[in-house]
């Protein structure tokens, strides 16, 4: 053969080898080109599922899921549009559309992007009747609260964040989320499962029907629907009586730990803070210098006042320093160190006399005789004590309740008065816990929790919000353990017939009494040095077989007996009757409105 | 009863080059069927479909095909001119009649029919090719025979690029596979690739480096040739040194000068004194390897100015994106980017007939014509553009086979010149669908969808066939 043929025989060749190598290995080794073309072709469209619905404990309605439509655009296959129309239909400005229109446009021609968010379901309606190319509708649901009331404890939903995204990859921009109380709480339920279509696209964006029949494809799971320990009629009353007034109301029923009750005031419409307008009024509650957003149930503390006194006296009878029936002299106070003050009332008075009339005097001897006690070696030893006990009641520390946003309050330890006396202090320095004042700081909740211990005689359950969870047989483990205090029943007995007789024979809570119902209570007057006194008055009934127990917390409201427990007595009624029977205590509560303009600065 | 015209008509026909013909035609109608089907495609025989138009125009090939083996073969010698300027005359006359498409000027419309001359010519210009090189006087050493064949082929050519259809003028160019059979300089071909190594070398690498390494690759070349290396090494030490010079100096007297420039004056410099240095000592070969020195450096300046001043701008944009300069998935680089995306996600075996996404929802563009390939690599996978790669391959062979079994120079040549047309063709389409090469919009040949070029690449192929069955050869065993 001429040498010159074979030459091109083997340059062609030497071709089809180099051709069918570059085909080897873009076909064979490299996988990008798998992965480009599914790029292509495959839009995943997100479906997603109807958020879960809340209900009271009485199968009420606390927040319902709306249906909504977010208007969608790939701005690639909009050619044609007649934007007048759209508009009209929409019943948006031409402006505003054009400008968000203009945003989608640089986010992406092809992929599809969010034009006007929640629509009504109107509108979606009417926008179905035409076709405008270009422009779908999404499924949506936003929230609605049918009884405009706990705001704080039921918390909103908002847009992800990006440290949601990156916390949990289950979420992509432009979901929702719980931000706070109840929907922050049990997000993992209400959420449900997003669910996705995998659908082909051709070179236009068009849909050209579902890949691979839609073995990939996967339904949107709809969220659990939760039932709520609240009850929503008397959480209705706590947060009508609350007008005017700052502060907070929790109700627990005792034999469950389950929160009947969570107002805190001022509180706000939740349904603000649904739909397009919530960054706005966002930001207008943020402004409010009441805080609105501040649950007081939880988020904040104070000093507990009287309220606190029956702690120390089931410390003292539990380590014996002093006995139920010691009595102690109070003439307007105790004497000794810079005095405490008290009111007047008769004098000597015994531990039940002490709790009734809520003598300072009284606690202030039994508290030395705890701590200075020479069995403890020291009075920081004999602190420590002390310090164990009021720990055991839930104080100091979060009650691990279903709010994220339970904060701790304060309880002294020892350390900190070392520091802060540099070492050197004694019961007379620290007097002020005996009256539950100084360092000590309770969120209402902790008060709550400390009156259905004794409501309890010894043991509190966690408290909690929620009842019980669709599609589960149990809500969390840990809301069906006793907690049990470090104080033996029989104590509490003591305990809770002082309360008794307080509310229904003499004493400074007289005024929650309600007929045949045994209420057992004891009011505070918390000294602040920012302002007046708060008002506060913890009560459980009946006392036999509690029902539920309260803790009413007023800033500023002057002494417990003023508004703390007419309050109460208001809900007591409402929950144990069924109604209100005082028709003139919910008039004078109704028209207190407390003047905060030196405490919030206005 | 067969009449005896009809028996010698087919007689002596390789038959595996039709076989060849007829399975690339299948494979063809088959991948247009899908590189066009949708959900309202009705079948392969829809004429409103191109699949379907396909099939018509394959009816009229096979009938040319078989025409074609039916005329006495010498027929194809006397008509090589009087088609070739029927061919030309029908090239010119578009300037009058030509409908514009797609910005080239290349198609007659009669009736529902088009007709694209472009294609055509490439069979006259083989046939008239044949026979200008197969007359006696012709000698492929001689100036004026190639002036001949450079006329033949140059006249087409400018028609063609004056009617704004560059890629199809290249084709031309491919002609060089059958002059370098027919004796032409062996060393042009090994100047060309080394031009085109330089051209892309030159978009790759940045002037200093590359006048360094053209410096260098002299050097050694004159080395190996004349020895004497200690002397080179004394030539090189003191260039580098020149260059420092000039560099510092310049920047001593705040002139700025480039190191690749300074380098450059060192070595114009040294030449000087090479070249008296070379004369005296009486070794003049020195001489060719400064002429390439300077021929090569010249090459490179010429290249970024005929690249930024002659070529169009998607010219450009093509070479950057062929040589990964420039990515612009987008824009200039969107078609070769989906067509790699489409035969990538092939894998080994495909996606299945009818099944490729990419194909089916038109992110491939051109898919019926200039970019039916993909379909092959998408829907059939490596194995299916591994077998579309072998067939060409071996219809190629075969073809330079059929050449060289012929006894006369104007079968050979013709041959030849039917193989430059398919393997260019073959290249450039294949090659541009993989990034291999830049894109140029000529037909995959028996694959892409338009009658003209299944009509023209028939008859090339038939006539080849026909001479190859009337050698004289066979006729004597009869």
């Amino acid at each position: 053969m001429n040498s010159r043929a074979l030459v091109l025989k083997i340059f062609v060749i030497l071709v089809a080898v180099i051709i069918l190598a570059r085909l080897f290995h873009l076909q064979i080794l490299d996988d990008r080109y798998k992965i480009f073309a599914n790029n292509n072709v495959l839009r995943h469209e997100v479906q997603y599922p109807p958020r879960g619905e809340v209900y009271d404990r009485n199968g009420e309605f606390l927040i319902q899921s709306r249906e909504t439509y977010d208007l969608m655009v790939v701005p690639r296959d909009t050619k044609g549009l007649d934007t007048a129309l759209l508009c009209q239909v929409l019943g948006i400005d031409m402006e505003i559309f054009h400008r968000e229109y203009k945003k989608a446009e640089n986010y992406s021609q092809r992929r599809p992007s969010v034009l006007f968010k929640q629509l009504p379901k109107e509108t979606k309606l009417k926008f179905d009747e035409f076709n405008f190319p270009g422009f779908y509708t999404q499924y949506r649901t936003v929230r609605s609260y049918p009884r405009k009331i706990a705001g704080n404890l039921l918390g909103y939903v908002g847009e992800v964040n990006q440290k949601n995204i990156e916390a949990d990859p289950y979420y992509r921009s432009g979901d929702y989320i719980g931000v706070s109380g109840i929907e922050s709480a049990y997000e993992k339920y209400l959420r449900g499962e997003k669910g996705v279509k995998i659908q082909l696209v051709d070179v236009h964006g068009i849909p050209k029907g579902s890949y691979a029949d839609g073995m990939y494809d996967s339904l949107a799971v709809p969220g659990a629907s939760i039932v709520c320990t609240i009850d929503s009629r008397l959480q209705a009353l706590a947060e009508e009586l609350l007008e005017g007034k700052v502060g907070s109301v929790v109700a627990i029923e005792p034999a469950t730990g389950e929160i009947l009750v969570m107002a805190s005031s001022p509180t706000y419409d939740p349904d603000k803070l649904v739909g397009r307008q919530l960054g706005n009024n966002y930001a207008e509650l943020l402004r409010d210098p009441y805080r609105p957003l501040i649950n007081r149930a939880v988020q904040s503390w104070y000093p507990p006042g009287s309220t606190f006194k029956l702690v120390n006296a089931l410390i003292s009878l539990q380590e014996g320093t002093n006995s139920a029936s010691d009595s102690y002299p109070c003439n307007h106070g105790y004497p000794y160190g810079r005095g405490v003050k008290c009111h007047g009332h008769h004098s000597p008075v015994n531990l039940t006399a002490a709790l009734q009339t809520s003598c300072n005097a009284y606690f202030c001897y039994t508290f030395r005789n705890l701590v200075d006690n020479s069995k403890y070696g020291s009075v920081k030893d004999g602190f420590d004590v002390w310090y164990d006990y009021v720990e055991s009641f839930g104080f100091g520390r979060k009650l691990d309740s279903d709010f994220r946003s339970e904060i701790n309050g304060t309880l002294p330890t020892r350390e900190r008065y070392d520091r802060i006396y540099r070492g050197s202090w004694s019961s007379m320095t620290i007097l002020s816990l005996a009256i539950g004042q100084g360092e000590i700081g309770a969120t209402p909740l902790q008060v709550a929790n400390l009156v259905a211990t004794v409501a309890n005689r010894g043991y509190y359950y966690i408290p909690h919000v929620v009842k019980s969870i669709e599609g589960r047989d149990s809500i969390d483990n840990r809301f069906y353990e006793r907690h049990y205090s470090k104080v033996e029943k029989k104590h509490f007995d003591v305990v809770a017939n002082a309360m008794w007789k307080a509310v229904n024979e003499w004493g400074t809570a007289t005024g929650a009494f309600v007929k045949g119902w045994d209420v057992c209570g004891k009011t505070g007057t918390a000294q602040n040095p920012q302002g007046n006194d708060h008002s506060t008055f913890a009560c459980f009934a009946p006392l036999d077989d509690p029902k539920i127990a309260i803790s009413v917390y007023i800033e500023n409201g002057g002494f417990g007996a003023t508004i703390a427990v007419p309050l109460a007595k208001l809900l007591l009624e409402q929950y144990l009757t069924g109604e209100v029977q005082s028709q003139d205590v919910y008039d004078r509560v109704r028209g207190i409105n407390i003047n905060y303009s030196k405490a919030y600065g206005q | 009863m067969v009449s005896r015209g009809e028996r010698t008509a087919f007689l002596g026909i390789d038959w595996s080059v039709v076989l060849i013909y007829l399975a690339m035609v299948t494979l063809g109608l088959v991948n247009i069927y899908a590189a066009v089907y949708n959900e309202s495609t009705t079948g392969f025989f829809d004429l409103s479909q191109r699949s379907g138009v396909q099939l018509i125009w394959i009816g009229v090939s096979f009938f040319i095909g078989i025409s074609v083996l039916l005329i006495d073969d010498k027929y194809y010698h006397i008509l090589a001119y009087p088609l070739y300027w029927l061919s030309i005359l029908a090239l010119l006359g578009m300037f009058v009649f030509g409908k514009e498409v797609n910005g080239a000027k290349a198609w007659y419309e009669i009736g529902p029919i088009r007709i694209q001359p472009v294609e055509f010519v490439k069979f006259t210009a083989s046939l008239a090719l044949a026979r200008a090189m197969s007359s006696y006087s012709f000698n492929v050493h001689d100036l004026k025979s190639l002036f001949t064949i450079i006329s033949l082929l140059f006249l087409p050519a400018i028609i063609i690029i004056l009617q704004n259809d560059t890629g199809s003028a290249l084709v031309y160019g491919a002609f060089a596979f059958m002059l370098f059979r027919e004796g032409f300089n062996g060393w042009v071909y090994i100047a060309v690739f080394l031009l085109i190594a330089l051209f892309i070398f030159s978009f790759l690498i940045e002037p200093l480096p590359l006048t360094i390494m053209l410096f260098a690759a002299c050097l050694l070349a004159e080395g190996f040739v004349n020895g004497r290396w200690k002397s080179k090494a004394i030539y090189a030490a003191a260039v580098a040194l020149v260059t420092a010079l000039i560099y510092f100096g310049g920047k001593f007297a705040d002139v700025d000068i480039s190191l690749n420039i300074s380098l450059l004056v060192s070595i114009a410099l040294s030449l000087a004194l090479v070249v008296i240095y070379s004369y005296r000592q009486r070794i003049v070969n020195v001489w060719l390897f400064i002429a390439m020195f300077i021929g090569s450096v010249g090459f490179t300046y010429t290249v970024d100015y005929v690249f930024d001043n002659v070529m169009q701008i998607h010219q450009q944009k093509r070479i950057l994106d062929l040589l990964g300069l420039e990515k612009d998935l987008k824009g200039w680089g969107y078609n070769v980017n989906q067509s790699k995306i489409a035969i990538g996600s092939g894998g080994l075996t495909g996606k299945g007939y009818l099944q490729g996404t990419q194909t089916k929802y038109d992110f491939v563009p051109e898919q019926s014509t200039d970019f039916i390939f993909c379909t092959v690599g998408e829907e059939w996978g490596f194995v299916g553009s591994a077998l579309v790669v072998i067939l060409f391959s071996v219809l190629i062979l075969k073809l330079i086979s059929m050449g060289e079994r012929q006894e006369e120079a104007f079968g050979r040549i013709y041959c030849y010149c039917v193989a430059s047309v398919f393997f260019f063709h073959f290249i450039v389409n294949v090659g541009m669908t993989i990034g291999l090469m830049p894109v140029i919009g000529i037909p995959l040949p028996f694959f892409s969808y338009g009658g003209s070029s299944m009509l023209a690449f028939t008859l090339l192929l038939f006539v080849a066939v026909k001479l190859d069955s009337s050698r004289k050869s066979h006729i004597s065993r009869v």
